[in-house]
């Protein structure tokens, strides 16, 4: 599956937050969306995943517009893993994660020991199987987000949207979960803050500032100490590291050292 | 390898033991029916009151001479003063209460999935403000006064109706004021506004009509009451529940995505806009309906979900039947309870519903497991 925007613009309260954006992401390819805080990120994922329109511009699936298709359709094919909103109601874990497998399901028809399985199978992949019959809203943030992904993964999508997937998750899980989605060989579109979790996984990165796409390219080309310096406004330095091989940022703070 | 099959065990069990649940609390639904008409001011025997039940629910062929099942002597089970308490009174009763109760119960769970908030109730867009003001204008001004033709005719459960419909409009129309999607925080905030707004109203021709009698009347209408009940009013709020029933049983999937939230709901394939207008208005309809016929029933349609989540849990194919049934049989006995509480007098339902909901419900915040639907913090 193929996800396109084509100069996109979303405006919240009648002010330009996402201006003229186009991305896209191939098959199987695993795409970064990097930005400072209120760049623009969150808001272009929301058109993405429709509960945002855009006021101009067209977001397609291989070259369907996405207004022509129902949301039932987008969601057999597209998951999202989004930041996380409390909930009012409470679920079992197990009850949340089949919940994955809705969209394809018709408004009869029972959970399968088919459902159960991809649900269980799901549960696993995120390390979360011995919570399947906790209650959703006593787990801690990060499980909570492990459980969300979970869920997205029982959907069996052929692309994924995430945003800021490793929020709240300590560093075993954040490698954890960025290695299940990318073992998945599935099209991703990820939101990240970590530049080095980006450098590890992503192959292709557009960098969001004010709204717009300021940088694209294959992530090593673009992560660069200058464009570091200009988007984010921090001082750094991006080596080769000698153990991984891959690009490493190192940050440095702005208070002088004695 | 063992613990997969033990998960699927589990699982099922649990269903197993659900859908067990709501057989008997359907069977409880019907003996609390056939248990209720035995209740009254008036003792009966429990055989007399079963005679004419059977008598009269099998259109007279059990008991008749012709078909030879013969169950004693049964004059008095199609005449007299006995007949009209059992089948015509007490008999409509009781199943008003319980057709009343399903659908209160259902609408109180529909609404809160709806509008993703657990203080949600039926009468959350404003239902019986409306309702009110429309009782109130109906029977201390007479719709007789400002409107003539078929309109000055119509009864206080049309002009309840009439201004249940109104109220559920104009939140309708406040929540979409600015545009955008409707949101829980828009909804309950324009039944705030329109409830205080409505009220004020209904205050003011209470204060105008000075009328003791129609002032006792409206308080009464407004603290709900079965004692209208006959069969020739059964049929819209029957007809009401089980369309309802047929319809939302076709709904539960999709209810139990919308209580993940509005981006869930949306990234899981529910389109939300949609549902969430259809759910308000088919579920504001049947409260309307339920309130044209027997005044505001406060707390069954707020309790009853939250009392049946806190031991099924919030999967809708499993809550929304226990819930109506569990409504139903709670509305069944409140009335009893209102019937024969006060010897020779009857206190309105609503004030039982509210005096046993009440500690309940407070029972239910002292217990740390149940969190109202939310967590506990």
């Amino acid at each position: 599956m193929r996800l396109e925007t084509k100069d996109v613009v979303v405006s919240l309260s009648r002010k330009d937050i996402v201006k003229q954006v186009s991305v896209q992401v191939r098959e199987n390819e695993f795409v970064g969306l990097l930005g400072p805080n209120g760049s623009g990120k969150t808001t272009l994922l929301k058109s993405i995943y429709r509960v945002l329109r855009p006021s101009a511009g067209y977001i397609s699936i291989d070259g369907t517009d996405m207004r022509q298709l129902h949301v039932k359709d987008t969601a057999k094919r597209m998951g999202v893993v989004s930041q996380f909103n409390n909930l009012a109601f409470d679920f079992t874990v197990e009850e949340m994660v089949l919940m994955g497998r809705a969209p394809h399901k018709k408004a009869f028809s029972q959970d399968t020991e088919e459902d159960y399985r991809i649900a269980r199978e799901a549960l696993e992949k995120v390390d979360m199987l011995d919570f399947r019959d906790r209650s959703f809203m006593t787990l801690s943030g990060g499980e909570k987000q492990r459980i969300l992904l979970a869920r997205t993964l029982a959907q069996q999508v052929e692309m994924l949207v995430l945003d800021e997937p490793t929020n709240h998750l300590d560093i075993k899980y954040q490698i954890q979960i960025m290695d299940v989605v990318k073992s998945l060989g599935i099209g991703v579109l990820a939101a990240l803050h970590d530049l080095n979790l980006t450098l590890m996984y992503c192959t292709y990165v557009y960098v969001l500032k004010d709204g717009r796409i300021v940088a694209d390219g294959p992530t090593e080309d673009v992560i660069t100490e200058d464009l570091i310096r200009r988007v984010y406004e921090v001082d750094c330095s991006v080596e080769r590291h000698p153990k991984s091989g891959k690009l490493h940022v190192t940050f440095f703070s702005n208070l002088q050292e004695d | 390898m063992s613990k997969k099959t033990e998960t699927k065990v589990y699982t099922n069990s649990r269903h197993a033991f659900l859908r067990v649940l709501i057989i008997v609390f359907a069977i409880a639904l019907v003996l609390s029916i056939l248990l209720a008409v035995t209740i009254g001011a008036v003792k009966i025997s429990f055989g007399d009151v079963y005679r004419i039940v059977i008598y009269n629910a099998t259109h007279f062929k059990i008991g008749s001479v012709e078909t030879g099942i013969l169950i004693g002597d049964l004059d008095f089970a199609s005449k007299g003063t006995m007949y009209e308490i059992v089948w015509n009174v007490r008999m409509p009763r009781v199943m008003m209460g319980a057709i009343v109760g399903i659908l209160l119960a259902m609408c109180g769970v529909v609404m809160q999935a709806t509008v993703q908030n657990p203080l949600a109730d039926p009468y959350i867009l404003g239902i019986s403000s409306g309702a009110s003001l429309g009782a109130t204008f109906s029977i201390m001004i007479g719709a007789s006064a400002l409107f003539s033709g078929v309109l000055a005719g119509m009864g206080t459960a049309f002009w309840a109706f009439a201004g249940a419909l109104g109220a559920m409009a104009l939140v309708m129309t406040l929540a979409h004021v600015g545009g955008g999607r409707i949101t829980s925080a828009k909804l309950v905030l324009a039944g705030c506004v329109v409830g205080s707004l409505f009220g004020a109203f209904t205050n003011i021709i209470v204060y105008i009509g000075q009328d003791a009698e129609n002032m006792k009347n409206v308080t009464y209408w407004l603290m709900g009451s079965m004692a209208a009940a006959r069969w020739h009013n059964l049929a819209l709020p029957g007809i009401c529940m089980v369309a309802g029933l047929l319809f939302f049983i076709t709904q539960l999937r999709t209810m139990n995505t919308l209580l993940l939230g509005d981006e869930a709901a949306i990234t899981l394939g529910v389109d939300l806009g949609k549902w969430r207008r259809v759910y308000m208005v088919v579920t504001s309809l049947l409260s309307a309906v339920a309130v044209c016929t027997c005044g505001i029933v406060g707390f069954v349609g707020l309790m009853i979900p939250h009392i049946v989540r806190g031991f099924v849990g919030s999967d809708h194919r499993f809550l929304l039947p226990i819930a109506a049934l569990a409504g139903g049989i709670f509305l069944i006995w409140t009335d009893v309870l209102a019937r024969v509480i006060i010897p020779n007098s009857e206190i309105p339902i609503g004030v039982i519903t509210s005096a046993i909901g009440a500690p309940i419900f407070v029972y239910m915040m002292i217990k740390k497991s149940y969190g109202f639907g939310g967590a506990d913090r």
